[in-house]
């Protein structure tokens, strides 16, 4: 079996940390890069949390490269269920590792230029504001070609807002990036609050993981508290959404999520909807569907696919 | 005096190209590169026509660089000479030189970021959509501080009905890539079409510049006259506006012109799109981002243009 090669971009962030984490201890995927973007953080920080995650998972080997440090159009709004580090209460030495010299814009564009000529297209797991990958859109759209997928977390469907009404933050972070991302051909996975909201990380949850997790069990079982929402009124339940390891639990295991497919808008103009995600769900706008909507999700699948990830840091062979 | 350090952002054109071969004749200017976009014909054009302008100069040295091939969000739209296309062989010389293998925007990225480090800020004379520019500046926070001033021809404040009855063509084109410019924190220099259409270019002034200027005098008068861009209506006298040339005339003169401080931003959606709007009395509170240009002495800037332009004509 060939791996997989796959880009991270990402604003880290607790979720993320988690997304990269269970990547690193799979070896259907080969991550190329990780590309941080401003988002939960502003960019310096999720820069430095991506080296501490690298190095927290013995990858350090993984090169990193800085993205965009603002969004493209609007101010910048950061998360606020991350701490102030962004990695909540969870102290992590180093780091050590250094960035890369290239942006990750350049990345992004080299990487993908060279899929498109060999063939052996990237998929793109995006965790964040989708500025990095817009941006390098714009500067030459036919890296389109180069690229497989995009697997995103962002955007909310039928269920409602996570940062304002109508929004989910990566999209709302951003909303002029993703409408540019959402009007290209590229085939596209959403992870929407949809999906996200079906697989709330409980404190049981937290527990077995970070349990399991060998060395890693004291910073994962501290960000994955940090990560509660307290807010059982609208999660069911104590805990919080699995937002951004969902990708690479789709890009690992796809049979586990059930989509729907339709064209996808984004509000970029109305104050009060910015940064809403619309879909065509029934053809009303004549455009090609490009977005593959998960509507549905086998939670109970997708956490034990997350253990057996996680347990692996137990095992001795992992670096 | 050192002289000003410059890159050109531009999407060739017939003016583009005049603004370019003032640069080039001009000691005061140190053109640093060309950084072409899509604009008034799309990007293969556009650099096609910038390669043959540096070509028709002699300053074969100065890079090109090919940016962005459309707008940022809008859809994208065209020049309203946009049937000009790329110059053709019997109006300008085939080029002798091709664009560098590094996107524009990298090179934005590069020059400012290196400027920014050596605390000697440069001067980007933005006269198309200003597309590359603003994908430049969300890369990183020294971009906006290695500029010491956007000097940008786009806008209209007064002087409306040129490209849409609301907006200039530069700004309407990129109305998302001109807010993010103004609102970057880097002073911009708005050179308007309030300013631009009080210096016209007549037929005594390019019958002049096509006798005196050499090859580059008459490819440009050969430009001019492929179309008539005087409008008697609305000028009421005869002669076309040379919008992009000011740019670079108001860094060697800038006497010549008249200007004022204002905040100054860009409609970016619904109807009025691309629509510039200054405030010039504090009302909103708003940074004064910007020195908006009303008004400049013609003759002397059409005598400018003759006399720099005839650089070309003495063996250049």
């Amino acid at each position: 079996m060939t791996a997989t090669p796959i880009i991270i971009d990402c604003d880290p962030g607790i979720d993320d940390a988690i997304a990269i984490l269970t990547a690193f201890v799979s070896p259907e995927l080969e991550i190329l890069g990780i590309t941080p973007v401003c988002g939960n953080q502003p960019l310096e920080r999720t820069v430095r949390n991506a080296l501490q995650i690298c190095e927290l998972g013995h990858r350090a080997d993984v090169p990193i490269f800085a993205g965009c440090f603002r969004p493209l159009f609007r101010d910048p709004i950061y998360g606020q269920f991350h701490g102030e580090s962004g990695l909540g209460n969870t102290v992590l030495p180093g780091p050590a590792k250094k960035i890369e010299e290239k942006s990750a814009v350049d990345f992004l564009i080299e990487s993908c230029e060279a899929a498109a000529k060999s063939g052996r297209k990237i998929t793109l797991c995006t965790l964040g504001p989708l500025t990095n990958v817009a941006v390098a859109l714009r500067m030459k759209p036919a890296i389109a070609e180069g690229i497989e997928r995009i697997v995103m977390m962002g955007g909310a469907f039928r269920e409602a807002g996570n940062r304002t009404i109508t929004s989910e933050f990566n999209i709302l972070a951003d909303p002029h990036a993703a409408h540019i991302v959402f009007s290209t051909d590229i085939p596209i996975v959403a992870l929407s609050l949809d999906a996200t909201h079906q697989v709330i990380l409980t404190p049981e949850h937290a527990e077995k993981f970070s349990g399991s997790a060998g060395r890693l069990a004291k910073p994962l079982s501290e960000m994955m508290a940090f990560w509660d929402r307290n807010d059982v009124r609208r999660y069911g339940s104590r805990g919080g959404p699995l937002h951004d390891p969902l990708v690479i639990a789709y890009v690992l295991a796809p049979q586990l999520f059930e989509t729907q497919t339709a064209r996808v808008f984004v509000e970029h103009e109305s104050e009060l909807c910015m940064g809403q995600t619309i879909a065509d769900w029934y053809g009303k706008s004549g455009k090609n569907p490009n977005v593959e909507i998960v509507t549905k999700v086998d939670a109970k699948g997708v956490y034990d696919l997350f253990l057996d990830r996680l347990s692996r840091y137990a095992l001795e062979e992992v670096r | 005096m050192s002289p000003h350090r410059i890159i050109i952002d531009t999407d060739p054109g017939v003016d583009d190209a005049i603004a370019i071969l003032l640069a080039l004749a001009s000691p005061e200017i140190e053109l640093l590169g060309i950084s072409v976009v899509a604009g008034n014909v799309p990007l293969e054009a556009t650099v096609s026509n910038a390669c043959k302008i540096i070509s028709l100069s002699g300053c074969v040295d100065v890079p090109i660089y090919a940016g962005a091939p459309g707008p940022l969000v809008r859809e994208q739209v065209y020049g309203k000479y946009a049937h000009i296309g790329a110059f053709s062989d019997t109006l300008v010389p085939p080029a002798s030189v091709r664009p560098q293998e590094e996107h524009a925007v990298d090179f934005l990225v590069r020059m400012t970021r290196q400027a920014a480090a050596d605390n000697d800020p440069i001067v980007i004379c933005a006269i198309g959509p200003m597309t590359n520019l603003a994908l430049a500046l969300v890369q990183h926070p020294d971009v906006a501080r290695g500029i010491r001033q956007v000097v940008s021809m786009g806008g209209a404040f007064t002087a409306l009905g040129h490209r849409t009855p609301w907006a200039e063509y530069n700004i309407y084109a990129d109305p998302h890539a001109a807010q993010i410019v103004y609102a970057s924190g880097v002073p911009v220099v708005v050179m308007p079409l309030d300013m631009t259409f009080q210096a016209l270019i007549t037929e005594k002034n390019i019958a002049a510049i096509g006798e005196n200027a050499g090859a580059a005098g008459a490819a440009i008068a050969g430009l001019l006259r492929t179309f008539d861009r005087s409008d008697m209506q609305r000028f009421g006298r005869p002669g076309g506006p040379v919008h992009d040339a000011t740019t670079i005339a108001w860094l060697l003169e800038p006497e010549i012109f008249e200007g004022r401080a204002a905040s100054v931003g860009a409609q970016v959606s619904g109807k009025t799109a691309g629509y510039t709007y200054a405030d010039f009395y504090g009302k909103t509170g708003l940074p004064m981002n910007a020195t908006v240009m009303n008004g400049v002495d013609e003759a002397r800037f059409l005598e400018m243009l003759e006399e720099r332009l005839s650089i070309y004509g003495r063996g250049r």
